[in-house]
C-alpha cells in the first residue's frame, strides 16, 4: 500500500483547516498562531515532495522568525477591543466564508489546470537536492536571485530609515 | 521504517528510548548543576538526601508531580497550558537527527520459527541527509514555547520576560545559522553520519597543492574552525536562554521571567526544554568540531576485532563497538555540557542592551567574515 496519498490528504487537511483558523479566530494572537501552524504543516507538504531544503525554509524563515515577530507585536498590544471586529456577527462570518469560497476557485482552478499541463514535468523535479538547488541558483537564476536580495537590502534600510525619522527608541535626538 | 515487523518496532522503540534518554539525562544535570555551582561558590549543595545527595532527584520528581496545579485567573487556559509542551518538542524532536554511535549491525538469527535479518540499525532516532538544516528548522520554534507561556500567564512579568526570549533567539538565530556556514563549506554536506565520516584518521588536508599529514592530532573540525566553534558554541547558550544569556527569567528584574506563573510539572518542562537545547547545541558542537563518537587514534574495526576475540564475532560484538563508541559520544558530550555549566556559574548576566549589541555587532560581523574568509582560502586551497 503507498502511504503516500495517506499522508498528504492529512497534511492537506491540517493545512486548509489551521488557514481556516487564521480568518476565523476572534482573537488576532490565535489567527497568528494558526498561521504558524499552517506553515508547519505547509513544510510537512513540502517535505513528503523531498524537497527537504525547502520545507526546512519554509519552518526556519517563516514559522521560526516571521510569524514569532507577528506574535511578538500583537502580545505588545491591549487586545480586549480587537476582539470586536475579528468576531463579528454570523453574517460577517458568513461572506467570510463566501470571500474564501470564491478565492479558492478563483485560484486553484487554474491552478489545477496548469499544474496537469506541467504535470510531467512537476515530476521530473521531484527529488530536487539542495545542492542541485544551489546550482540552479547560482547558475541560472543567478540575476533574480541576486536582484531579490539587493531589493531585501533596500527595503529594509528604507525601514530603518522611516522607523528613525517618525522617532522611536532609535531616533536621531536634536 | 523498515521492511519487516522485527525492523520497524526496534525503530520505533528506538525513538522512544533515545527520547527517555534525553529526559532521563535532565535529573543528573540539575543535580550536576547544584552540587557543581556549590563547589564553584564554596558551598556543598544539596548532600543530604541518599549517597552525594543523589536522592534529591527522586525527591524532587515526587515534588514536581504532586505539587498543586495551578492556573491565574485571567490566564488563556489553552496557550497557558499548551506552552510547556510547546518549550519541550522542538529539543526533543531536534535531538533525534543526531547521530550517537556507529550503525549496529544485526546478522542474520532465528526466532518465533522464522528467520530474520540481517539488519542495519542506526545508532540515532532518524538518519536524515539534511540532519542539520532540519535541526536548525524545528529549533527555530523554540521560541514559540516561551512566547505563549509568557502571553498566557496574563502577568507583566512575563510578558516582558517573554519578549525579550524571542527578540534574544531570533537575533542569535542569525548567529548561530551563519557561524557553522564555514563548517559545511569545507564538509561540502548536510548530512551528520557523512560528516562525522569525514573527521576520521589524523588531521590530513592539502593547501595550495601539498599534502599536510599531522600524526598526532585527530582530523577534528575544531582544527579547521576555531572561531566558527567558538562563535557557534556562544550562539547556543543564547539559543537554550542559558547564563549569560537568561535575560527572559533574569530573576533581579523580572521575577522569574516567562515562567515567573508556573509552578510543578509545567515549570519542570521548561527546564527539560532548556536542558534539551542544551543537550542539542553540545551535540551539534560535538558531530561538527570534535569529531562526534569517534575516538581518537582507534578505528572501527580495531576496537571490533578487539571485543570479537573476547566474545566472538556476531551481533554481540557489534552492540558492544557501538557501546564503546557511544561511550565516546557521552564523555565529549558531558564535557560541553559541563562547560555549559561552569560558564552559568562563573560568569554575570549581560544587560540587555549589551546583549544585542553582542548579537548584532560582534557575533553577526564575525561569523559573515568566518564564512567569507573559508570560502576564499577553500577556493584558493583547493583550486576549485
Amino acid at each position: 500500500m503507498d502511504i503516500y496519498p495517506i499522508v498528504f490528504h492529512f497534511f492537506a487537511a491540517l493545512v486548509t483547516i489551521s488557514a481556516l483558523g487564521v480568518v476565523l479566530m476572534p482573537s488576532p494572537i490565535y489567527s497568528a498562531l494558526c498561521l504558524a501552524l499552517t506553515m508547519l504543516f505547509l513544510s510537512g507538504l513540502f517535505f513528503i515532495l523531498d524537497a527537504q531544503f525547502l520545507a526546512a525554509v519554509q519552518l526556519m524563515v517563516y514559522a521560526g522568525a516571521v510569524v514569532v515577530l507577528f506574535v511578538m507585536v500583537l502580545m505588545l498590544f491591549d487586545l480586549r477591543n480587537e476582539n470586536q471586529p475579528f468576531s463579528g456577527n454570523w453574517r460577517v462570518n458568513l461572506s467570510k466564508l463566501g470571500v474564501i469560497a470564491l478565492g479558492f476557485i478563483l485560484i486553484a482552478l487554474p491552478c489545477t489546470y496548469l499544474m496537469k499541463a506541467s504535470n510531467s514535468e512537476w515530476l521530473q523535479s521531484r527529488g530536487l537536492e539542495t545542492k542541485k538547488l544551489a546550482e540552479l541558483l547560482f547558475s541560472k537564476h543567478i540575476f533574480a536571485f541576486e536582484v531579490v536580495g539587493a531589493l531585501l537590502t533596500v527595503v529594509l534600510i528604507g525601514a530603518i530609515a522611516l522607523a528613525k525619522a517618525k522617532g522611536g527608541t532609535h531616533a536621531r535626538t536634536e | 521504517m523498515g521492511k519487516d515487523i522485527f525492523e520497524v518496532g526496534i525503530n520505533l522503540a528506538k525513538v522512544a528510548v533515545i527520547f527517555l534518554m534525553m529526559i532521563q539525562a535532565v535529573p543528573l544535570l540539575v543535580w550536576l548543576e547544584r552540587r557543581g555551582s556549590a563547589f564553584i561558590q564554596n558551598r556543598l549543595g544539596p548532600n543530604r538526601v541518599g549517597p552525594l545527595g543523589l536522592l534529591q532527584l527522586l525527591a524532587d520528581a515526587v515534588k514536581f508531580i504532586f505539587k498543586e496545579q495551578f492556573i491565574p485567573g485571567n490566564a488563556a487556559k489553552f496557550l497557558f497550558l499548551a506552552a510547556p509542551v510547546v518549550a519541550l518538542i522542538p529539543a526533543a524532536l531536534a535531538f533525534t537527527a543526531i547521530p550517537l554511535s556507529i550503525p549496529i549491525q544485526v546478522e542474520a538469527f532465528e526466532m518465533l520459527g522464522k528467520s530474520w535479518g540481517p539488519y542495519t540499525f542506526q545508532f540515532q532516532g532518524v538518519k536524515m541527509d539534511s540532519g542539520i538544516i532540519y535541526i536548525l528548522a524545528v529549533s527555530s520554534l523554540g521560541a514559540y514555547g516561551l512566547l505563549l507561556a509568557g502571553w498566557a500567564s496574563a502577568n507583566k512579568y512575563s510578558l516582558m520576560g517573554a519578549l525579550r526570549a524571542s527578540a534574544q533567539m531570533i537575533s542569535y538565530e542569525l548567529g548561530l545559522g551563519l557561524s557553522i556556514v564555514g563548517i559545511l563549506m569545507i564538509y561540502g554536506t548536510f548530512d551528520l553520519n557523512a560528516m562525522i565520516d569525514m573527521q576520521k584518521g589524523p588531521l590530513q588536508f592539502s593547501f595550495l597543492g601539498s599534502e599536510y599529514v599531522i600524526p598526532f592530532l585527530p582530523n577534528w573540525g575544531i582544527f579547521y574552525q576555531p572561531l566558527g566553534a567558538l562563535l557557534f558554541f556562544i550562539c547556543n547558550f543564547a539559543e537554550s536562554n542559558r547564563l549569560p544569556f537568561d535575560l527572559p527569567e533574569s530573576e533581579g528584574e523580572l521575577v522569574a521571567g516567562f515562567h515567573t506563573e508556573y509552578g510543578g510539572f509545567k515549570m519542570l518542562m521548561f527546564f527539560m526544554g532548556e536542558y534539551g537545547h542544551m543537550m542539542v547545541g553540545a551535540g551539534l558542537v560535538t558531530t561538527f568540531y570534535l569529531g562526534g563518537y569517534l575516538i581518537p587514534g582507534l578505528t572501527e574495526d580495531t576496537v571490533r576485532t578487539l571485543i570479537a576475540t573476547e566474545v566472538g564475532a556476531g551481533t554481540v560484538a557489534n552492540l558492544l563497538t557501538a557501546l564503546v563508541f557511544h561511550v565516546s559520544f557521552i564523555v565529549k558530550l558531558a564535557l560541553l555540557l559541563w562547560i555549559f555549566i561552569w560558564v552559568r556559574w562563573t560568569l554575570p548576566r549581560f544587560r540587555y542592551d549589551t546583549l544585542m549589541n553582542l548579537g548584532w555587532k560582534t557575533l553577526l560581523p564575525w561569523t559573515l567574515a568566518n564564512a567569507a574568509i573559508t570560502a576564499i582560502v577553500l577556493y584558493f586551497a583547493r583550486g576549485i
